[in-house]
C-alpha cells in the first residue's frame, strides 16, 4: 500500500472510500434479498404461471388459492411449525448450554484428560455426516427413539463443531483473573459459570444459537427417515408433501410452504441479531 | 498453597464435560463405529445382514474405493469447488468484518447490512438449488435471456450441460451461501476484543488498515483458526447443493465425494461397505488437513508458556525428590 | 442467565410430555390400525373415498397413511427400514412408482410382497375379468414364484400428442389416422417419424419440444433392458438414441428444451422458439401438464378460451398411436408378507386395482368422478372399465382419447424395465446431453457412461 492511500484512508471519512462501501454492500444486499422476495412473490402466482415462468418480481393473486390447496393435502402448518419448533428450541438450547459449559471445562481448567479430550472432541467434528446415517437409524432403533422426537434433541448436547467455537472464543476473551476473583468472593464453580462466564460469551452464543436454529429446522433427511408418524412431522417434511408426483406439482403452494417455513427462522434471527449488529461490549469486566 | 487450590479445581473439569461425553456415547459413538465397522465387510444389497469382514487383505474395500474412477473425479471436484469458493468468501468476509467493526467510520444502516448478509443461509439448500436451476435455463431463462438481449452471447447457451459453466454456478452458490455465514463468526470474534485495545490502538496513531492488520487479526486468530477448520470440514463434506442443484451432473462436474458416498450407499445398489469406506478415507483426509491448519496457525505463545509450565513442574518434581 | 436454564428446562420438560402424549393416543379409538405407506396423497384419497363407500369396514379399521415424497430419494430407504424393520408399525401395504417399482415387484425387496392370492383376492379370475392391461400384469409378477404381488390402477401407455393446425400446414389433414400414418404410428419404426420431421421442419415447425419426449418411447420400445444377467447392457435401439438426440439438435427438429422446464412448457402454449408438432405422452400428461400448460387457461387454471379464440392451444390437439409403443409412469399396490391384515387390506386393494364396476376406483378415475363429477379424466389399467367410459374431451376438439390410448397399452410392455433405471436413465440421458451438445464424442459418451454405472451401481460393466 503507497503512503499515499494510507493517508488517504487516515482521514476520517473519505467521501470516495465510503461510496464504495455502500455501493458494494447495496449490490451484495440486493442478491441476498432476492431469492426471498422471488419466493414470497411465487407463493402468489399459479402453477401454470410459475411453469412458464419460474422467477417473476411481479406478485400475481392466487394466494388463496394456493392457502386452498394445503387443505386437499394434509399440510396442517401449525402441527408441523409446533414439532419444527419443540426439536429447534430444545436442540439450540441444549446445544448451546453444553457447549459452552464443555468449553469452559477445557478452557478454565487443567485436568490430565484435557488435551486429548480436546483432539477427541475435533476428531468427532471431523467424521463425515452422509454414512454414519445408517448407523443413525439403527442407533435410534436400538434405543427404541423411531417417531420420537427426542432422538432428534438429545444428540445435539455433543455438538463438537460448537465446542470448538466456544472454546477459541473463550481462549481469546476469557480472562482467568475474572474467574479467580469470583472464586475469591466465595463463588461456586457452577454459579461462576451460569453468572460469570455465560454472560461474557453471548455474542459467541447469539451467532451460534443462530446457526444451529436454523441448521436445525431446516433439516431434512434425518426426520425423514425417524419421523414417520403424520402428527409428528416437521415444517420441511410437510412442504415436501406438497410436492406430490413430479407431473402434476403445486409449485404456487410449495413456495408458499417455504415461505412459511423461512419466516420463524427470519424472525429468530432478527431477535437474536441484535446481538450482532449492536456489537455488545464485551471487555467490561475489565474496565 | 498455589498447588493445592488447582488440585481442587482439576474435578470441575470433568464434571463439566460430562454431559458431551455421555450424549456422545449414547447417540454418536454407535454410527460411527458401525460406520467404520462396515468398512470392513462385505456388506452390500437392500437387506443383506452379511456382515462378513472381506476375505483376504481387511483394507479391500478402500484400495477397490481408491481405484473407482469416479471417486477420484469426486476429489478433484470437492478440492477444486472448496477452493475456488472458499478464498472469495474469506477475502469478502474480512473486508466487510473490517468495514462494520471500524469503530472510526460508522456506516449507516451496518445493522441491516450484517443481517441481510447472513439471510442466504437461512433458505433451505434444496429452495436455492431450484431457483438458480431455473435462472441459469435455457434456451429460455433469465440468464440466457439477459445476455442474448445485451448482445453479450449470440445464441442461447447450455449453462447446466456444460460441464465448466456447471461447476461455477455451483462455486458461485457456496460462496453465496456462506459468506455471511463467516463474515458473522468472525464479526463475533472482533466483538470479543477488548475495545481498550483499539482506543489504544487510535492513540498510538494507527490508521485503519493498520488497526486491522495488526491488531483486529492476530486478535481474533483463534476465531480465523476456527472458520478455516470448519469451512475445510464442511467443504470437503459439501453434499446440499451439488445434489439438489444438478445431482453431481453433469457428467460428474458437480459430483462431490460426499454425493459419490451418498449414491453408493442410497441410490440404488446399497454398497454400504465401500460407501463406508469411502467416508473413512474422507475422514483421514480432513484430519490430515485440519491438522496441517492447527499447526501453522498454532498460538505460538501458548505452545511457549506450556513448555515453560512443564519445565517449571519438572523443577517442582525435582525439588520435592531433593526433599524427600 | 437463570432466564435462559428455565427456559431450557421448560422446553424439555415440555417436550417430554409431547412425546409422552403423542405414544399413547394412537391406542384409544379402538379400530385396527392398517398402515399405509406411500409418496403422494393420491392413494389416502381413493382409501377415504373407499371407507365412505364403506361403513361396514371404516367401523372395524382404520388406515393410517405414511406419506414421504420421493423427491430427493427419501421414499426408498424410509421404506426399506420399515419393511426390514417390521413390527406394529411396520406398513401393511405400499405403493410403488413404475421408476422403482421392479424393486419391490422382482428385485432386491421383492421379498417383503405378499402374493395378491393370500390376500383373499382370486387372482387370475379377476385379472382376465377386469382385462387388466398385460404389462402392469408383467410388472406386478415376481419371477421367483410367478405370483402376482403388485397391480397398478392407471394405464399410462402413451401415444403421439399433435397440433391439428400445424399437421393441416405441413401436411394437409389433422385427420388422426391420416397423421398417424404419416408418422409411421404402430410400425415400431422411427424411419417415418423422421420424414415427417424433414418435412415439419421444412416448414418452420420442429416435430418435438427436446429429445427428453422421444426418450419415453425409446426407452420402453427396446428388446431388452440396462441389465442382463447383471451385465451392463446397452441396446441397440437405446444407443440409438444417442444419433437421434443429436440429429433432433443439428436438424432443427426440436426446440433443444429439457423436459419439465419453462421452455418445454411454453411449447405446449405454442410460444417457444419454434412451434411444436406434438408430444409424446400418456393421458395423464394432456390433464396434468398440457391443459394447464395450453395458454388457453385463466390465473385459476380454468379454461377460458381455445385455439379457435385465438389463445392458446386448447382445442387444437388430437392423440394418435405413436410409432412405437410405450409407457410411462403409473403407481403399483403392494402388500405386506408380514402383515396381520392380509384380509381388510385384500379387500382395498381390490377395490382399487381390480374392481371394474361403477363402483370401483378405475370406473370413477376414468371418468373423473372420483371426488364428484367433471373431475380429470385417466386410462385405467382394467379394460373393461375402459370400455365402459368415455373418454371425449374438448382438448383433443372432441376426439374420444381412449379410442387411443386403450390399443396403446397393449404395446407397452414391462419386461425390459430393471430396478435401476431412474439411476441409469438419469446416467444415460446425461452422457446423451453431453455428445449432443457436442461436448465429446460418440464412444466417450458411451464409455463415461458404462464407467458412471459401473462406480455406482452394483452391476458388471
Amino acid at each position: 500500500m503507497s503512503t499515499n492511500s494510507v493517508s488517504a484512508l487516515k482521514k476520517r471519512k473519505s467521501p470516495i472510500y465510503m461510496a464504495v462501501i455502500y455501493v458494494v454492500c447495496v449490490i451484495i444486499a440486493i442478491t441476498c434479498i432476492l431469492p426471498f422476495w422471488i419466493m414470497i412473490v411465487n407463493s402468489t402466482r399459479s402453477t401454470p404461471q410459475i411453469q412458464q415462468h419460474a422467477l417473476s418480481l411481479i406478485p400475481s393473486g392466487h394466494l388463496a388459492q394456493n392457502i386452498g390447496v394445503f387443505k386437499g393435502k394434509d399440510f396442517k402448518p401449525s402441527v408441523g411449525f409446533m414439532n419444527s419448533a419443540i426439536i429447534s428450541t430444545s436442540a439450540t438450547i441444549l446445544a448451546v448450554y453444553f457447549s459452552s459449559l464443555t468449553a469452559y471445562a477445557i478452557t478454565a481448567y487443567e485436568w490430565k484428560l484435557k488435551n486429548a479430550f480436546f483432539s477427541f472432541i475435533m476428531g468427532v467434528m471431523m467424521i463425515p455426516g452422509q454414512v454414519t446415517l445408517i448407523g443413525f437409524y439403527q442407533a435410534a432403533y436400538r434405543l427404541g427413539l423411531t417417531n420420537n422426537r427426542l432422538m432428534l434433541i438429545l444428540p445435539s448436547i455433543a455438538a463438537p463443531m460448537m465446542v470448538f467455537f466456544m472454546r477459541q472464543y473463550l481462549q481469546a476473551s476469557l480472562s482467568i483473573e475474572i474467574v479467580e476473583s469470583a472464586r475469591i468472593d466465595g463463588a461456586g464453580e457452577f454459579y461462576t459459570f451460569n453468572k460469570i462466564v455465560l454472560p461474557i460469551m453471548k455474542p459467541a452464543i447469539a451467532t451460534q444459537a443462530i446457526f444451529t436454529f436454523v441448521a436445525n429446522w431446516n433439516r431434512l433427511f434425518e426426520p425423514s427417515v425417524l419421523l414417520t408418524a403424520k402428527e409428528k412431522k416437521t415444517l420441511p417434511q410437510m412442504v415436501q408433501l406438497l410436492r406430490g408426483d413430479i407431473y402434476k406439482t403445486e409449485f404456487g403452494s410449495i413456495y408458499l410452504g417455504l415461505t412459511i417455513t423461512a419466516l420463524p427462522l427470519i424472525v429468530v434471527y432478527l431477535l437474536l441479531s441484535r446481538y450482532i449488529v449492536a456489537g455488545v461490549a464485551l471487555g467490561s469486566v475489565k474496565g | 498453597m498455589n498447588k493445592k487450590k488447582s488440585v481442587s479445581y482439576t474435578k470441575y473439569g470433568y464434571i463439566f464435560a460430562i454431559p458431551f461425553v455421555v450424549a456422545f456415547l449414547v447417540f454418536q459413538l454407535y454410527p460411527i463405529l458401525y460406520t467404520t465397522f462396515i468398512g470392513f465387510t462385505n456388506l452390500k444389497g437392500l437387506n443383506s445382514k452379511d456382515m462378513s469382514l472381506v476375505q483376504g487383505n481387511p483394507f479391500q474395500n478402500f484400495i477397490d474405493v481408491v481405484n473407482v474412477e469416479s471417486f477420484r473425479t469426486a476429489l478433484k471436484n470437492t478440492a477444486k469447488i472448496w477452493i475456488l469458493n472458499f478464498i472469495p468468501q474469506i477475502g469478502l468476509a474480512l473486508l466487510l468484518t473490517a468495514w462494520f467493526t471500524d469503530v472510526r467510520s460508522k456506516i449507516k444502516g451496518m445493522g441491516f447490512f450484517k443481517v441481510v448478509f447472513y439471510m442466504p443461509n437461512i433458505i433451505t439448500a434444496a429452495t436455492v438449488a431450484i431457483l438458480f436451476n431455473a435462472l441459469f435455463q435455457s434456451p429460455t431463462g433469465p440468464v440466457n435471456d439477459i445476455l442474448c438481449s445485451l448482445h453479450i452471447q449470440d445464441a442461447p447457451v447450455q449453462y447446466l450441460v456444460n460441464k465448466t459453466t456447471a461447476q461455477n454456478v455451483v462455486i458461485f452458490i457456496q460462496f453465496w451461501m456462506w459468506f455471511g455465514y463467516t463474515m458473522v463468526t468472525l464479526i463475533s470474534g472482533v466483538i470479543g476484543i477488548d475495545p481498550a485495545i483499539f482506543e489504544a490502538a487510535e492513540i498510538d496513531g494507527a490508521n485503519r488498515v493498520q488497526t486491522f492488520l495488526f491488531i483486529t487479526l492476530p486478535c481474533i486468530r483463534t476465531i480465523m483458526l476456527f472458520t478455516l477448520v470448519t469451512s475445510l470440514i464442511g467443504g470437503l463434506n459439501m453434499f446440499d447443493i451439488p445434489k439438489c442443484f444438478l445431482d453431481g451432473g453433469p457428467d460428474s462436474a458437480t459430483l462431490t465425494t460426499s454425493v459419490f458416498i451418498y449414491n453408493q450407499a442410497f441410490s440404488g445398489s446399497y454398497i454400504y461397505n465401500k460407501a463406508a469406506a469411502a467416508s473413512m478415507i474422507m475422514f483421514a483426509i480432513i484430519v490430515f488437513f485440519s491438522c496441517v491448519l492447527f499447526y501453522i496457525l498454532r498460538d505460538k505463545d501458548e505452545a511457549a508458556m506450556k513448555k515453560l509450565k512443564k519445565m517449571e513442574l519438572r523443577e517442582a518434581k525435582k525439588l520435592a525428590k531433593g526433599v524427600m | 442467565m437463570k432466564k435462559l436454564v428455565a427456559g431450557m428446562l421448560c422446553f424439555c420438560m415440555l417436550a417430554g410430555v409431547m412425546t409422552a402424549c403423542s405414544k399413547t393416543d394412537s391406542d384409544s379409538s379402538g379400530k385396527t390400525t392398517i398402515n399405509l405407506w406411500t409418496f403422494t396423497d393420491e392413494v389416502p384419497k381413493m382409501v377415504e373415498k373407499f371407507m365412505e363407500l364403506h361403513p361396514d369396514f371404516a367401523e372395524q379399521y382404520e388406515v393410517v397413511p405414511t406419506i414421504i415424497a420421493t423427491t430427493n430419494g427419501e421414499y426408498q430407504p424410509a421404506l426399506d427400514s420399515a419393511l426390514a424393520a417390521g413390527g406394529e408399525d411396520a406398513p401393511d401395504f405400499y405403493c410403488a412408482e413404475s421408476a422403482f417399482v421392479l424393486k419391490y415387484t422382482q428385485g432386491d425387496a421383492c421379498e417383503f410382497a405378499a402374493p395378491y392370492s393370500d390376500l383373499g383376492i382370486d387372482i387370475d379370475k379377476e385379472i382376465s375379468d377386469a382385462q387388466i392391461a398385460q404389462y402392469s400384469v408383467d410388472i406386478g409378477t415376481r419371477p421367483s414364484d410367478g405370483a402376482v404381488v403388485g397391480l397398478g390402477y392407471q394405464a399410462t401407455g402413451g401415444a403421439f400428442i399433435y397440433r391439428r393446425s400445424l399437421a393441416i400446414e405441413a401436411f394437409g389433414t389433422d385427420d388422426p389416422d391420416a397423421v398417424g400414418e404419416i408418422i409411421g404410428a404402430g410400425t415400431q419404426s422411427w424411419d417415418k417419424f423422421w420424414e415427417a420431421a424433414d418435412t415439419l421442419a421444412s416448414n418452420g415447425i420442429a416435430i418435438v419440444s427436446g429429445d427428453g419426449d422421444v426418450w419415453h418411447a425409446i426407452e420402453n420400445s427396446s428388446d431388452e433392458g440396462w441389465i442382463v444377467d447383471g451385465n451392463l447392457n446397452i441396446d441397440p435401439k437405446r444407443e440409438a438414441f444417442l444419433d437421434i438426440s443429436a440429429d433432433l439438435t443439428a436438424n432443427g427438429w426440436s426446440n433443444v428444451t429439457q423436459d419439465w422446464t419453462d421452455a418445454w412448457y411454453a411449447d405446449m402454449a405454442g410460444v417457444g422458439e419454434k412451434p411444436v408438432f406434438g408430444f409424446f405422452g400418456p393421458a395423464w400428461l394432456i390433464n396434468y401438464v398440457m391443459v394447464g400448460n395450453s395458454g388457453s387457461c385463466d390465473e385459476d387454471g380454468n379454461v377460458v378460451s381455445s385455439f379457435a379464440e385465438g389463445q392458446g392451444t386448447y382445442g387444437d390437439w388430437a392423440v394418435c398411436p405413436p410409432p412405437v409403443g410405450f409407457f410411462w409412469g403409473g403407481t403399483w399396490l403392494l402388500a405386506n408378507k408380514d402383515s396381520e391384515q392380509k384380509e381388510a387390506v385384500g379387500q382395498i386393494i381390490e377395490w382399487i386395482t381390480l374392481d371394474c364396476t361403477e363402483n370401483g376406483l378405475q370406473y370413477m378415475w376414468a371418468n373423473g368422478t372420483l371426488n364428484g363429477e367433471g373431475g380429470t379424466k385417466d386410462t385405467v389399467a382394467s379394460g373393461t372399465v375402459m370400455a365402459m367410459s368415455d373418454g371425449t374431451l374438448d382438448f383433443l376438439g372432441g376426439q374420444n382419447m381412449f379410442d387411443v390410448f386403450v390399443p396403446a397399452n397393449d404395446y407397452a410392455n414391462g419386461s425390459n424395465l430393471t430396478q435401476y433405471d431412474e439411476t441409469i436413465n438419469s446416467y444415460w440421458r446425461d452422457q446423451v446431453r453431453q455428445y449432443a451438445a457436442g461436448e465429446k464424442t460418440r464412444d466417450a459418451a458411451i464409455a463415461d457412461f458404462r464407467t458412471t454405472v459401473g462406480d455406482n451401481l452394483d452391476v458388471t460393466v
